[in-house]
């Protein structure tokens, strides 16, 4: 079945030539591929490239692009760098970078090579994507996927569907992402602009998060050290928590309805909006912003930083 | 020419070492000292077994292997900035230079005391103005933490973090294992902040703690290394964050 799917893939181009006009920067060969499904739609995607950059762009076709860009100081060491791809019966495909060990006496430092991917796939396939060092950019997706680096930046723009990113020290960019979001950061920064999905957890211990346009209705943005700036909607029943240890938390909520506020810092700064909130136990103060009582309609947001300071805005 | 002398030089002579009239005194002397002609009879039997020995060629990788590391030696040479490659030339007097220096300083500091000893009680008490601003302290943390629930130390790669560098097949062979660590990491961090918070907590939370954090490492020990290991550590990375940073153990247990 398997072979029978391979001999489906339609090899349209490959091209491949080396370009010895930039001896410097040693020897960069270029290919393409077009990967053409047999028959069935593919479903995912998997790309595992620790040698370089992945960038992903959804388009309106069914068939996978692929270009190939490998760069090494000499003939005998991009010998060594190898593009995989394996089709799978189930309409995944997997796409796997990787340096062989050959016979070669003379080491290879990994800084002298490289594979940069670009790939444009069909739109409704979901990305499942890992670098190394390098970028991981996905742009015009509509099932969404889960993107790890371990020090390369994340770059998701125009996605839908949930996505995933988690990043030990590359910052993580989320811009029109109209899903469920899940972003983990150690000790980078996040960044979100346009966020429509049902759900938003973002998370970075040793960084910052910066959100805007945020229309989640279930939000939870945590830190451990760094400060929080938050611009967002409120929806119906919607619950925000907003919370980080030693870092700021500054937060502009656009409201609908009835909102429920409490909030809890070493230093609050509410703003004239709460100025009839009331200091409730543990230190924390509570205050409601439309209507008169409480509704089963209102959503609820929670600010908390135990060492740092909490401003509080509404955006009429 | 005496026994001892001559046994200090029965290496030589039976190498063929000994010039000229050297080689025949002791000759000589071994056709008269019976005990000298014993040694010198068992080294040369010495020498004659391991003559006998075979002959042993070293593995075609050894040389592959000594060659690869004097490359990488070279790459990383060429990589290091060139004020570290000075550096690296003076190395060897560097001692010297410092116990120079030390001696200098020395003489500079007794003959400064001398002159100054007199004005010694002029000098105020009240901190300088070109001091450096000491930074407020960070709020207080709990007074003594107890130990962390759970060591994690055991289950961190030692070593795994640095091991980044070398030949490519290897380098990528151990990147999993980097991730992983920074995983750990930041989850032995986590695990310091949550024993300064549990002195908060009463005794059912710590025991929900224990316990959740306990089930978390399971997952980690249980899963596949690489990308299945990852996410279970950010599992607890994140149960450890709800519960350090919301303070409340009860809600962080709620997970998701």
């Amino acid at each position: 079945m398997k072979a029978a799917i391979t001999a489906a893939l339609l090899l349209v181009a490959g091209v491949a030539a080396a370009d010895p006009a930039t001896p410097a920067k040693g020897l960069v060969e270029h290919s393409r591929l077009e990967v053409a499904p047999g028959g069935r739609a593919i479903k995912q995607l998997t790309i595992e490239n620790p040698l370089g950059d992945i960038k992903i762009e959804g388009y309106d076709g069914q068939s996978i692009l692929i270009e190939t860009r490998k760069t090494a100081p000499d003939e005998d060491a991009l010998d060594r760098l190898r593009v995989s791809l394996i089709p799978n019966p189930d309409g995944t495909v997997r796409i796997l970078t990787t340096a062989d060990g050959g016979k070669e006496v003379r080491p290879l430092s990994r800084g002298a090579v490289r594979i940069d991917l670009i790939i444009r796939a069909p739109r409704d396939a979901r990305i499942d994507a890992a670098v190394s060092a390098g970028s991981l950019e996905v742009i015009n997706m509509d099932a969404g996927g889960e993107l790890d680096t371990a020090s390369g930046p994340i770059s998701v723009r125009n996605v839908a569907g949930g996505v995933s990113t988690h990043s030990v020290s590359g910052n993580t960019s989320l811009t029109q992402v109209f899903g469920s979001v899940d972003a983990q950061t150690l000790s980078s920064d996040l960044d979100l602009d346009t966020i429509g999905g049902d759900r938003l957890i973002a998370s970075a211990n040793q960084g910052k998060i910066a959100g805007r346009r945020v229309r989640s209705r279930d939000v939870e943005l945590t830190t451990t050290d760094g400060r929080i700036t938050l611009e967002a909607e409120a929806s119906l029943r919607g619950h925000m928590v907003v919370a980080s240890l030693r870092g700021d938390i500054d937060v502009k909520l656009r409201r609908h309805g009835v909102v429920m506020v409490r909030a809890r810092g070493a230093k609050l700064n509410l703003g004239s909006a709460m100025a009839s909130a009331k200091s409730a136990k543990d230190g924390w103060v509570e205050g409601q912003l439309g209507g008169f009582k409480p509704s089963a309609q209102a959503s609820i947001v929670e600010l908390r930083s135990r060492y740092g300071l909490v401003t509080f805005a509404v955006i009429e | 020419m005496s026994c001892d002398r001559v046994r200090r030089q029965l290496t030589s002579y039976l190498d063929g070492e000994l010039e000229g009239s050297d080689g025949s005194v002791v000759r000589g002397h071994l056709r008269e000292c019976a005990a000298c002609r014993e040694v010198a009879g068992e080294e040369a039997m010495l020498r004659d077994q391991l003559r006998q020995l075979p002959t042993l060629d070293p593995p075609p990788s050894l040389w592959a292997g000594v060659q690869a590391q004097l490359a990488a030696a070279e790459v990383a040479d060429a990589k290091r900035p060139a004020w570290r490659r000075a550096l690296a030339r003076w190395a060897p007097v560097a001692p010297r230079f410092a116990a120079g220096t030390l001696v200098a300083a020395a003489a500079v500091g007794v003959l400064w005391w001398r002159s100054h000893r007199g004005s010694a009680d002029e000098v105020p008490t009240a901190p300088s103005r070109d001091l450096a601003v000491v930074p407020a302290p960070a709020p207080a943390p709990a007074p003594s933490p107890p130990p962390p629930a759970n060591d994690l130390a055991a289950g961190c790669a030692p070593g795994a973090a640095s091991a980044a560098g070398g030949e490519i097949t290897a380098d990528l062979a151990g990147e999993a294992a980097r991730v992983t660590a920074s995983y750990c990491d930041a989850a032995e961090d986590l695990l310091v902040l949550a024993g300064e918070a549990r002195l908060q907590w009463t005794d059912e939370q710590r025991a929900a703690f224990d316990t959740k954090v306990t089930e978390l490492r399971g997952q980690i020990d249980r899963a596949i290394a690489g990308r299945p290991r990852q996410r279970a550590w950010r599992e607890l990375i994140t149960y450890l964050q709800r519960a350090v940073v919301r303070d409340d153990v009860a809600l962080a247990g709620g997970g998701q």
